[in-house]
């Protein structure tokens, strides 16, 4: 039998929560690093474990597996641990103290409309609410989140916690809890619920000192309609907590049932005062205060838009890479999932029922920068992105995300993307410069609305990593930053904060090689969506300062400009000119030698034409594209008209 | 059906292979092809560079030009489709950029673009106006060979590819299948190549080039069809030298969605003739 007696976590974590993931018992991912939590530790110390603090009681034994699983998926190879030797007694330690789990910062109470003292009186003091989820395919989740911003008009602080993970002793000292949960399956919990619904089967505490109320979800066509809601509403109840209301089961189509229970419940729940008393008498004043026209009121969305229901059936194409073997390929696996799932319920789905090792990066349901992939060629963070809007013929195929190294499955590493970031220093460095004084005497800068709205808007993209993995060209150019680090050097350049000195700099740093026209085609970026579109007309913007400032210096400059110039003197492009004004004398005799010329001469690829077309590259050598084209172009019909727009609108052709 | 014909900045240039072909194919299929001799360069995205609003001004006019004959435009060039459907959204969605370019093209040639015209690709032409039976009751010389279709990123965007996926795109495949033909699906189909780069970052776009290439030919390919205009001269007349910069295997006849449509329906039998001969040598 393989027992554990010791494990940390070395430096370098990648905070990829594969480990989290996989064994959510000892593992906790924060923003820095990996951590082993307090409950397991002899020391009930939370962090690395640098000391190797040896495991409590038989935790080595019973998390052994999902221990080593979890050290064999992280992808940087960071989790160390010590076996037992087989035969050898584990002591008996004594428990842990009990982990503390972080509680979300409080959201600030809303002032709702006016209330009389006895309501103010309720109002003050302790206005936690918990609001608990078990949700499989994110509708739990989503309504636990609606459920929420509706709480604060009600005065409480509400908290939305996933049931994944939540330690049973913190249910004792909860004084108000809301719990809303799907039923998965024939009967069962959601997969984040299961654990927490284990562990109060047996030694939970009392809660007397709670009220709660559940809002079920179900589908009437399952014989165990809304057993997890159920069968939490009978056990908080024989543990001595107090139903504000009844429970409220809900049928597929859950948003009308879902909004009679919060309606109902929220003002309930909400005049639990501080001492953990139900003021039953105030509970009309608060469903008027919590629901009054005043501005301050945060509305909640009775509204949703349009979900999904129905269940689609998806080929699930999704890319491996395992670093140890240095091998790829592709699991294919066929399933059927609701359309609205996201693209990360189906991750979770697959690392629990199929494949554990799988690793990818969870985000927060709200987009999260760092969970990009390629979801069938559309670049998308897979913790928003829903499959319905995704698969395509039954279809969805599953990749990293493109321009970057891959560490395993779906994990990338941005290291290189933020070392490059870190040196396109897009920071503020200002000049002194006109400002205000405080009250207290304290100069401070300003910037206009309008000019805070137009930098905002530059850059109102989801994600700067997303905008590099867009474009085509960042995989074949080593020198090249990509556009989502240009996009941000852009924007400090337009930023009047800037100093002049810095200014100079990030535009030099734009125009040099790496800068923005390394990127040889804006159009693979601009085809992704209305954010790939503002970052390709950012670069275009940033392009036609630099040709301003650099007065079409070099190939690109000397690009548009012929380009420009051969239209406005016969309305078509003429590559001939192009060509020649472009690369020059030593580039066109470069297409000689290369074979370029000597393929369009010999009319060995194309596919044909009159063959004196084809000779004309002897007598003009070199041809530049194709078949030689005429050295001096038609001019259209009216060609006025075409002078004229041109120099109404750029002179510098 | 009447379009008016928008042969690009290349098909009566460089590519006039292109030319060649569009005009007996269209005939053959009752397209009737009206000229807009007025008609200018789009821009290409290169005039864009130095001024986004010139290069609207030119693809209003073009599209004015085309709604004051009452038509559609039509174009074999993924790049100048998608110049011309970028403006005429762009129009619509800012009414006042759009009220001072009418004002511009109304100065210099004495017409407005109202966003009644559009632009349409010939591959949707073909595939929703024409139709495959057509097409396929059309055929004379069943193509017979392995083919990779090449789309590009130009007009893979969503909003102007018409009823194709934008990223997963089979309008080409599914003529491929019409015209005799089996199509050989690979990832890069919709990658760029680099073109609009070509003379100024040729190594780069050179290495994307042979990426495509070697990807069409690994999946089976003999044969490359291209619906974009300008790829094609990377994909064809470049693919030595991509080759030699990337050491992979590029070689293979690439040719324009025009051509392979007017050879399967019995034009220039003599260059269908020569390019099974190329196929057989360095296709496959």
């Amino acid at each position: 039998m393989t027992v554990v007696a010791k494990v940390w976590i070395d430096e370098d974590c990648i905070t990829c929560d594969a480990c989290q993931d996989i064994c959510p018992e000892v593992f906790e991912v924060n923003d820095e690093t990996s951590q082993i939590l307090a409950a397991v530790r002899l020391d009930g110390g939370f962090d690395r474990n640098e000391g190797k603090s040896p495991l409590t009681g038989d935790l080595g034994a019973q998390y052994a597996d999902i221990i080593l699983e979890a050290a064999e998926a992280c992808p940087v190879e960071v989790i160390k641990f010590e076996l037992v030797s087989d035969g050898a007694e584990t002591e008996i330690v004594a428990e842990a103290p009990a982990v503390e789990v972080a509680v979300a910062p409080a959201a600030a109470i809303a002032v709702g409309g006016s209330a009389s003292d006895e309501l103010t009186a309720v109002l003050g003091g302790d206005r936690s609410l918990t609001i608990l989820f078990g949700s499989q395919t994110g509708n739990a989740a989503g309504l636990a989140e609606k459920t929420a911003k509706l709480a604060s008009n009600y005065g409480l602080t509400p908290n939305v916690v996933d049931m994944d993970g939540y330690n049973k002793a913190n249910l004792a000292s909860i004084k108000r809890l809301l719990i809303i949960t799907s039923t998965w399956g024939e009967g069962e919990m959601p997969d984040n619920a299961e654990d927490l619904w284990q562990s109060v089967q047996s030694d939970a505490p009392g809660l007397t000192a709670m009220h709660y109320s559940v809002c079920a979800i179900g589908d009437t066509s399952y014989d165990e309609f809304c057993k997890a809601g159920t069968d939490w509403d009978d056990k908080l109840s024989s543990l001595g907590a107090h139903s504000v209301q009844p429970i409220q089961m809900c049928d597929v189509d859950f948003d009308e049932p879902w909004t009679k229970w919060v309606l109902e419940t929220l003002p309930r729940i909400a005049c639990v005062d501080d001492s953990g008393t139900l003021q039953l008498e105030l509970i009309d004043e608060m469903a008027a205060y919590g629901t009054s026209d005043d501005d301050d009121v945060v509305e909640g969305d009775f509204a949703p838009g349009h979900v999904d229901h129905s269940d689609i059936h998806v080929e699930l194409e999704l890319f491996r890479y395992c670093p140890s073997q240095g091998e790829n390929g592709w699991d294919v696996i066929a399933t059927t999932v609701p359309a609205s799932a996201s693209l990360e319920d189906l991750f979770i789905n697959f690392q629990r029922d199929v494949d554990g090792s799988f690793a990818f990066r969870r985000g927060n349901t709200a987009g999260t920068a760092t969970t990009g992939v390629r979801a069938n060629g559309r670049i998308v963070l897979a913790d928003i992105a829903r499959v319905g809007q995704i698969v395509n013929n039954g279809r969805l195929r599953i990749e990293p995300l493109p321009g970057f190294p891959i560490l395993r499955d779906l994990i990338v590493d941005t290291r290189r993307f933020e070392e490059n970031r870190a040196k396109a220093n897009p920071w503020v460095q200002a000049d002194p410069r006109e400002g205000e004084r405080l009250i207290s005497g304290k100069a401070v800068g300003v910037l206009a609305a309008e000019t805070a709205l137009s930098l905002h808007n530059m850059n109102a993209i989801s994600s700067h990593l997303l905008a590099h993995g867009m474009s085509d060209t960042v995989d074949f150019d080593s020198a090249y930053v990509g556009p989502g680090i240009h996009l941000q050097r852009w924007v400090r350049f337009n930023d009047p904060r800037t100093s002049m000195k810095h200014r100079s700099q990030l535009l030099a740093t734009l125009q040099e090689q790496g800068g923005v026209w390394s990127e040889t085609d804006p159009s693979s970026i601009a085809r992704h969506g209305s954010s790939g579109a503002l970052v390709a007309d950012t670069l275009n913007s940033a392009r036609s300062r630099l040709l301003t400032e650099y007065k079409n210096a070099g190939r690109h400059g000397r690009l548009v400009k012929w380009y420009g110039r051969s239209v406005k003197w016969s309305g078509k492009l003429n590559e001939t000119t192009l060509y020649r004004q472009v690369l020059g004398p030593i580039g066109l005799i470069s297409n000689v030698f290369s074979g370029v010329s000597a393929r369009m001469m010999l009319g060995f690829t194309r596919t044909g034409g009159p063959p004196i077309r084809s000779l004309q590259a002897l007598l003009l050598p070199p041809a530049g594209v194709g078949k030689i084209p005429g050295m001096i172009n038609s001019k259209v019909d009216d060609h006025h008209e075409v002078v004229s727009l041109f120099n109404e609108l750029d002179q510098r052709f | 059906m009447q379009v008016a014909y928008y042969p690009g900045n290349v098909a009566r240039g460089a590519m006039m292979e292109i030319e060649d072909c569009i005009q007996p194919l269209c005939k053959t299929l009752g397209i009737n092809l009206i000229e807009l001799p007025k008609a200018t360069s789009d821009g290409g995205n290169i005039i864009r560079q130095a001024s986004p609003r010139l290069q609207h001004a030119l693809a209003a006019r073009n599209l004015a030009l085309a709604e004051e004959k009452g038509l559609d435009i039509m174009t074999s060039c993924a790049t100048s489709h998608s110049i011309h459907c970028d403006t005429a959204t762009t129009m619509a969605a800012d009414p006042l950029l759009a009220s001072q370019l009418n004002n511009l093209i109304a100065r210099s040639s004495n017409i407005e673009y109202m966003g009644e015209s559009k632009s349409r690709h010939l591959l949707h032409l073909l595939i929703e106006e024409i139709g495959l039976d057509k097409i396929k009751d059309a055929v004379l010389n069943p193509l017979g060979m392995d083919i990779a279709a090449y789309y590009g990123p130009y007009m893979q965007r969503d909003g102007f590819c018409s009823e194709d996926d934008a990223f997963n795109p089979s309008y080409l495949e599914t003529l491929i299948t019409a015209l005799g033909g089996t199509p050989v699906e690979y990832d890069s189909k919709c990658q760029s190549v680099g073109s609009p780069s070509l003379l100024t970052n040729e190594k780069t776009a050179m290495k994307m080039t042979a990426a495509v290439l070697s990807d069409a030919k690994q999946s089976g390919a003999e044969l490359m069809v291209s619906a974009c205009t300008i790829s094609h001269a990377n994909l064809d007349s470049y693919q030595v030298k991509a080759g030699r910069v990337t050491g992979k295997d590029t070689t293979m006849p690439v040719i324009h969605l025009a051509e392979l449509v007017a050879f399967a329906l019995g034009h220039f039998p003599d260059r269908l003739a020569q390019l099974r001969t190329r196929v057989k040598i360095i296709g496959g």
